[in-house]
């Protein structure tokens, strides 16, 4: 079949132009001159093994429509469409190894859900970084070290930049559990006397983690840095008001985007030796982890909440919406006219004038989407409004829209929730 | 609740984020709440500092009959001098913030000072629920406003965090005429802290949408997408199950129904 | 006669059993806190006071007015005249006459009085006060009847002692009344307490057609501050909460109390007559605060008022608009108590309402309500070209920018006002970054303490430099630095006027410096901020400017000194006490139903608490916008 040019160019299969055949093409006494012509330029074996003309291919359809007939063969598609190859292949990155290490660097991971987050691979990057100054300063040979703890679903610790791993499993690391993981990180720092303890300064439990070895250890450590090389680190204090420079310390908690995350070189990924069962294990932990608790969606505060119902004056049915906001677990929300008009509590409100909120889902109900109401939803990733009136700014806004009456859709909203919901439970029931 | 704990609530000057001025900080403020929460009668509220500051009027404007005051310098090390104040006192609960509004705030005292009393820290506690028999039930806050329920035992430190109780508002009168217990204690200089060069935040260059295009087309693409979010898809003639299906799928896809 | 004796002894014993309740109600008052006045002078002064200034609010109800004037004067009178004729017995026919002329005065005024109460208006306490025109028409019936012997119209001894008992009991009835009830807290104690109110002021500047507005500062670092028991008041406070009529005006004009938020300035007064005199609102007989119900509310004198009198909602349900205020006939000052009270729960207790602690913090944190960058201040002004203070030191006039540099819409005012004083050539400077807030809200929050130190330092500011004048386009601004910044001991405003903006443009029109041209667009209302009209009695300057473009314009049936305030003032927004209504919703209503299809407003408050309708409404301009698209010729500089 013929295939024109433009049809053709999507990223993977790019079409580049082939100046030397186009050459040839064009000179008729170049002695390639006729199999360049004539690949793929119609002419195909029949079921006899003869060799057939296909009249329809030739030519191709000029701007205006016509049918022309390219004498010179500059639009031959065997010029045209070649594909360069290798396009599609799969880059093979090349390996970056670390035989017999002179010394580690460790790299304490969030792995949230069991996954390296972006501020984890940034922390990668950074020891890479630190691990080139020290090359490069004849300080010897040191392979960075991913320590991480509980269950893991990452599957390319090569491409972040994973040396060596140290993967510590069982039952007294998961969940909460600072003083076993605070142990395991001592008995690390026995036995392989690390260079550098890296920690993403997070809310999710690397803070945390390193305060606690820092404090053991009796090391000061840099909290909020985000310039370091293998000599000095700029840290924020004072609540991110002043810069700090000092020598780098051994201990480091860092902020987002610290150093940009491995993207070129493969790494080992060679599990390190550890005994998990040499780990301390005392029994006079004094911290009892009784598991996350189940949160009431309301009761979450409208600036944290990850899933916001939000009414706004068209809503006519307030208890169907509370209760479509229960069913779904989302955390109630409402424009300023619910609040003036009493329906909502003012603490319920967003907008510049009310809450600023963060949630990944912001739906919408019968709000059309005052100025301020849309300054305050600014930071939420997806936006679904409901809405009768297509021409509103919140539907302009919103990533999915329903142009209807509210009620009904979340009538239908409701049931889809319980039966979800309850299907749920039946599974559950079923597993126990 | 039980009959009588004794609390200490730590409390640093803070930082407006504004103005730069001093003011209460907003963490410690709520670590006074917790504490007056807690056990009105029993709590002392510490500060480490400088005894004439008047942001300490705002602290003790919360209700406070008292302020105790271990006088230190500036660049004082307050940390010895906490683990002396505390080992003499009965304190079993122990609140501060998470991270001070100003010095280095590194958020370690809390930890320091669990380390060399030899007791458990909770970090970024958002409610104690019970006291008894020795151990707390607390509620940690987790991102998202998700909660974790963890038991301590006392004597205990818990940095309190943002999720915990607002401070309540704090009054001119009783502020202004609460007792001020200023101790006499030695001071230590922070002798790390004297090598540091201290200089006022560089805003730190957002990183950008690094594209590793390897073709210019790629690149061209890159430059030139919408941004995410960028005009939606709107649904106006289906009827309502179906839009609701719609919406629903968008809300599994996000996993915010679960 | 036998009974010859029973009247005037009569007469005699409820005058004694009156000045024994007199002296109890005196020591009620006294129990306040002590407050400097000039008894002699005011004692003088009462009468005038009596005639011209309460007669002068009397007089907007014209009926009202002349039945008062009847019966009251009848009463005065006829008391005084029973006192010669029946009590020192002094026989003159003439004096006898002229009493048989007070008590027909007095019957007239009490036939209104009696015909009013027939039908009464809501805002009407009832109870007792039913009872009054009965007690009014026996008092003046009872003595005509007694005087006509003296007067030698009837014979001495006509109707025998039968007549003579008959008269007694009911000059026993209508006496208690008049002369019992006056002292011990029965309708009439209104006469007693309203004329030594009169005399004893707290703020005698009002009288004579003066103006005295501004809030009286709290003093500082005491055991307590502000009001938390009725004895905290000052002694004339107290006075001036017996004076009360009950007659709802301030009830009648109270946008909270419209807007069924629990507040009844009426039955807030009738509340703190109840906390000093100990007791419970049983026997209130008006209407109640929205929402809540009367006889439940219990106070003493030394008993913390929010603890069971009122609560604090009714008290940080109002807008400090005035209105009240400029409606009572008896000059009692509402706002004046609501503010020393919620002094006490800011000052004291830190329990101001929802935003409000928020925004005190930041006010304190960032001298200014909304906790922005304190340099961001100027940052409207970057295009402006404006000359700072600090740079040129002095300059004819110093504008007053106010908090509204930090909100997108007030900035548009701003910078029409600008405008307009580029184009009329003004040697103009802000103070820039160096301005704080005036502290309006922190005071009327109740945080003196935040209020005093912003105006301190605002002052220290405003003496570095020198200025003729001072203008605001931010008539809460306007009126702290015009009146209340006084109280602070600073020469800084010595011989500066200050003005609001219209009234600086009123000039400049005047003056010729601006050209405009007539305005085409639709009809056009004016609301007046309650700050520039009833605080500051700017009424006409907005006026004059509009109709100097030739606007007529549609008056709203509540504008001037009974302008409806918008809601936006005394911390009403940040306390957001919830009612029924909205106030400014209402408000818009009175624009709508004049059909204007713009309201202009002369306060970027009011601008945005109109502009917080939901639309449809009306288009809301300042009233330095309007002026500035009519300007005809472009700045040539
Ligand atoms: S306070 Fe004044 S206006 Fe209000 S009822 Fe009493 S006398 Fe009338
Ligand atoms: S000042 Fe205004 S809001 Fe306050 S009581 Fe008086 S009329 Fe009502
Ligand atoms: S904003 Fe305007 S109308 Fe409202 S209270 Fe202030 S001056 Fe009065």
């Amino acid at each position: 079949m013929s295939e024109f040019p433009s049809t053709e160019a999507t990223s993977s299969g790019l079409l580049r132009r082939d100046p030397r055949t186009e050459w040839i093409a064009r000179n008729r006494l170049h002695p390639l001159h006729s199999s360049v012509v004539s690949a793929g330029q119609g002419e195909v074996r029949g079921p006899t093994g003869l060799l057939r003309k296909n009249p329809h291919v030739i030519g191709f359809i000029g701007p205006n429509g016509i049918k022309r007939i390219d004498r010179a063969n500059l639009s031959a598609a065997g010029l045209n469409s070649k594909k360069r190859a290798g396009e599609a292949k799969e880059v093979q990155l090349p390996l970056h190894v670390v035989d017999n290490p002179d010394g580690y660097i460790m790299v304490v991971a969030d792995m949230i859900g069991g996954r390296l987050t972006s501020h984890d691979k940034d922390i990668l990057g950074l020891a890479h970084q630190l691990v080139a100054e020290n090359k490069a300063a004849d300080k010897g040979n040191i392979a960075v070290v991913l320590v991480c703890f509980g269950e893991s679903k990452e599957t390319q610790f090569d491409l972040a930049g994973v040396d060596r791993l140290l993967h510590i499993t069982g039952q007294e690391f998961e969940g909460f559990a600072p003083e076993a993981r605070l142990s395991a990180l001592m008995q690390i720092e026995a036995q392989y006397k690390p260079e550098n303890w890296l920690f993403p300064d997070s809310i999710h439990g690397g803070t945390d983690l390193a305060c606690r070895l820092a404090s053991r250890l009796g090391e000061r450590p840099a909290t909020q840095a985000w310039q370091v090389t293998a000599t000095s680190t700029v840290s924020r204090g004072a609540s991110g008001s002043c810069d700090i420079s000092r020598e780098t310390p051994r201990i480091l908690m860092l902020m987002e985007e610290c150093a940009n995350a491995i993207e070129d070189t493969r790494h080992q990924v060679l599990d390190l030796e550890f005994d998990v069962n040499s780990v301390d294990t005392g029994d006079n932990y004094r911290l009892i982890d009784q598991g996350q608790i189940e949160v009431d969606s309301n009761a979450v505060p409208l600036a944290e909440a990850e899933f916001i119902l939000s009414a706004g004056n068209g809503i006519h049915n307030w208890d169907q919406f509370h209760a479509v906001a229960a069913a779904l677990r989302a955390t109630e929300g409402a424009s300023r006219v619910a609040v003036d008009d009493g329906f909502m509590p003012r603490s319920r409100q967003v907008g510049a004038s009310g809450t600023w909120v963060t949630a990944r889902v912001y739906l919408a109900v019968g709000i059309s989407g005052a100025i301020q109401h849309m300054q305050g939803i600014g930071q939420c990733d997806k936006v679904v409004a409901i809405n009768t009136d297509a021409g509103c700014d919140m539907v302009k806004r919103a990533d999915l829209a329903v142009i209807e009456d509210s009620e009904a859709v979340l009538e239908a909203l409701m049931k889809l929730a319980q039966e979800h919901y309850s299907s749920k439970e039946q599974e559950k029931s079923d597993a126990a | 609740m039980p009959p009588k704990v004794n609390v200490v609530s730590l409390v640093s000057i803070g930082r407006h984020p504004q103005s730069g001025r001093s003011r209460r900080a907003e963490q410690d403020g709520r670590a006074v709440e917790l504490g007056l929460k807690l056990s009105k009668k029993s709590l002392t509220v510490v500060h480490a500092g400088d005894a004439q500051e008047p942001v300490l009027r705002q602290y003790a404007g919360m209700g406070l009959d008292s302020l105790t005051v271990l006088p230190q310098p500036a660049d004082g090390d307050a940390l010895p001098i906490l683990v002396d104040f505390l080992k003499s006192s009965k304190a079993q609960v122990v609140l501060t913030g998470v991270r001070a509004e100003s010095g280095e705030s590194s958020g370690m005292l809390p930890y320091l000072l669990a380390e060399q009393l030899g007791w458990p820290l909770v970090p970024r506690v958002a409610e104690i629920l019970t006291i008894k028999q020795g151990a707390a039930e607390v509620l940690l806050a987790l991102p998202r406003g998700q909660r974790r329920s963890v038991i301590v035992s006392l004597p205990f430190i818990a940095t309190v965090d943002n999720a915990a109780a607002e401070a309540r508002q704090t009054a001119f009168g009783p502020g202004l005429r609460a007792d001020f217990k200023v101790l006499d204690v030695n001071s230590v200089k922070d002798e790390a802290m004297a090598t540091w060069q201290i200089s006022a935040a560089k805003p730190r260059p957002k990183r950008l949408k690094v594209v590793k295009a390897k073709t210019a087309a790629d690149r061209m693409k890159a430059a030139t997408a919408k941004p995410v979010g960028g005009g939606g898809k709107v649904m106006k003639n289906e009827t309502a199950a179906e839009k609701a299906q719609a919406i629903f799928d968008l809300l599994l896809e996000e996993k915010v129904v679960r | 006669m036998i009974l010859d004796w029973l009247p005037p002894t009569l007469i005699g014993f409820l005058l004694v059993l009156a000045g024994i309740g007199a002296i109890r109600r005196m020591n009620l008052w006294r129990a306040g806190q002590a407050e400097k006045v000039n008894i002699l002078a005011g004692l003088l002064a009462m009468p005038k006071r009596y005639l011209h200034d309460l007669h002068h609010v009397v007089e907007r109800d014209k009926y009202m007015s002349r039945t008062h004037v009847a019966t009251g004067g009848g009463f005065v009178l006829a008391m005084v005249l029973v006192l010669f004729v029946h009590l020192f017995g002094v026989k003159s026919e003439i004096l006898a006459w002229a009493l048989l002329a007070a008590l027909v005065l007095m019957f007239c005024g009490a036939l209104f009085v009696y015909k009013r109460r027939m039908n009464p208006p809501s805002r009407l306490s009832k109870g007792p006060w039913m009872r009054l025109p009965k007690s009014l028409l026996t008092f003046s019936i009872t003595f005509f009847v007694l005087t006509l012997p003296a007067a030698g119209i009837l014979p001495e001894g006509t109707g025998g002692w039968v007549l003579t008992l008959v008269l007694s009991v009911l000059i026993l009835m209508s006496l208690s009344e008049m002369l019992f009830g006056m002292t011990w807290g029965g309708p009439m104690k209104h006469a007693f307490a309203g004329a030594l109110h009169l005399a004893f002021h707290r703020r005698p500047e009002r009288f004579g057609g003066g103006r005295s507005t501004g809030l009286k500062p709290a003093v500082l670092g005491e055991a307590s501050h502000g009001v938390a028991k009725p004895t905290d008041f000052k002694w004339n406070q107290l006075l001036g909460f017996d004076a009360c009529v009950q007659c709802g005006r301030c009830e009648a004009v109270c946008p909270a109390f419209a807007a069924g938020q629990p507040l009844n300035p009426k039955k807030l007064i009738q509340d703190m007559v109840v906390g000093f005199a100990g007791g419970t609102d049983a026997k209130y007989a008006g209407s109640p605060y929205p929402g809540v119900d009367v006889g439940n509310a219990k106070g003493a004198p030394d008993q913390i008022i929010t603890n069971g009198l009122i609560s604090s909602d009714t008290l940080w349900s109002c807008t400090t608009c005035r209105a009240c205020v400029e409606e009572c006939p008896m000059m009692i000052e509402h706002v004046d108590a609501i503010v020393d009270m919620r002094r006490f729960l800011t000052l004291e207790k830190g329990e101001t309402p929802n935003k409000g602690a928020q925004v005190l913090e930041n006010i304190i944190a960032t001298d200014n309500p909304n906790g922005y960058s304190p340099a961001s201040r100027t940052h409207w002004a970057a295009d402006q070209n404006l000359n700072l203070m600090k740079d040129v030191k002095q300059a004819d006039v110093l504008f007053w920018v106010s908090d509204g540099a930090f909100d997108m819409r007030s900035q548009r005012i701003l910078r029409a006002f600008v405008k307009l004083m580029k184009a009329a050539n003004i040697d103009v400077a802000i103070l820039g970054d160096e301005e704080l807030d005036s502290g309006d809200v922190a005071r009327r929050l109740g945080d003196d303490a935040a209020f005093q130190s912003l105006a301190k330092r605002n002052l220290a500011t405003l003496s570095k430099y020198s200025f003729k004048t001072i203008v605001t386009t931010d008539p809460h601004a306007f009126h702290c630095l015009k009146n209340e910044y006084g109280d602070f001991g600073s020469d800084a405003l010595k011989g500066v006027e200050v003005l609001h903006h219209t009234t600086f443009l009123n000039r400049l029109v005047k003056e010729g410096r601006l050209q405009l041209d007539t305005f085409k667009g639709g009809k056009v209302t004016y609301h007046d901020p309650c700050y520039l009209g009833r605080y500051n009695g700017e009424y006409d300057a907005p006026r004059e400017l509009l109709a100097s473009l030739g606007i007529d314009v549609a008056e709203m049936e509540r504008s001037g000194y009974r302008s409806r305030c918008c809601g936006g003032g005394g911390g009403a927004p940040i306390t957001d006490i919830p009612g029924e209504r909205r106030i400014a919703d209402m408000r818009m209503e009175d624009v709508v139903s004049t059909g204007a299809e713009m309201v202009a407003v002369g306060c970027q408050q009011c601008t945005a608490m109109l502009e917080g309708v939901v639309e449809p409404r009306p288009v809301v301009k300042d009233i330095a916008e309007i002026l500035v698209s009519q300007l005809s010729e472009e700045v040539n500089s």
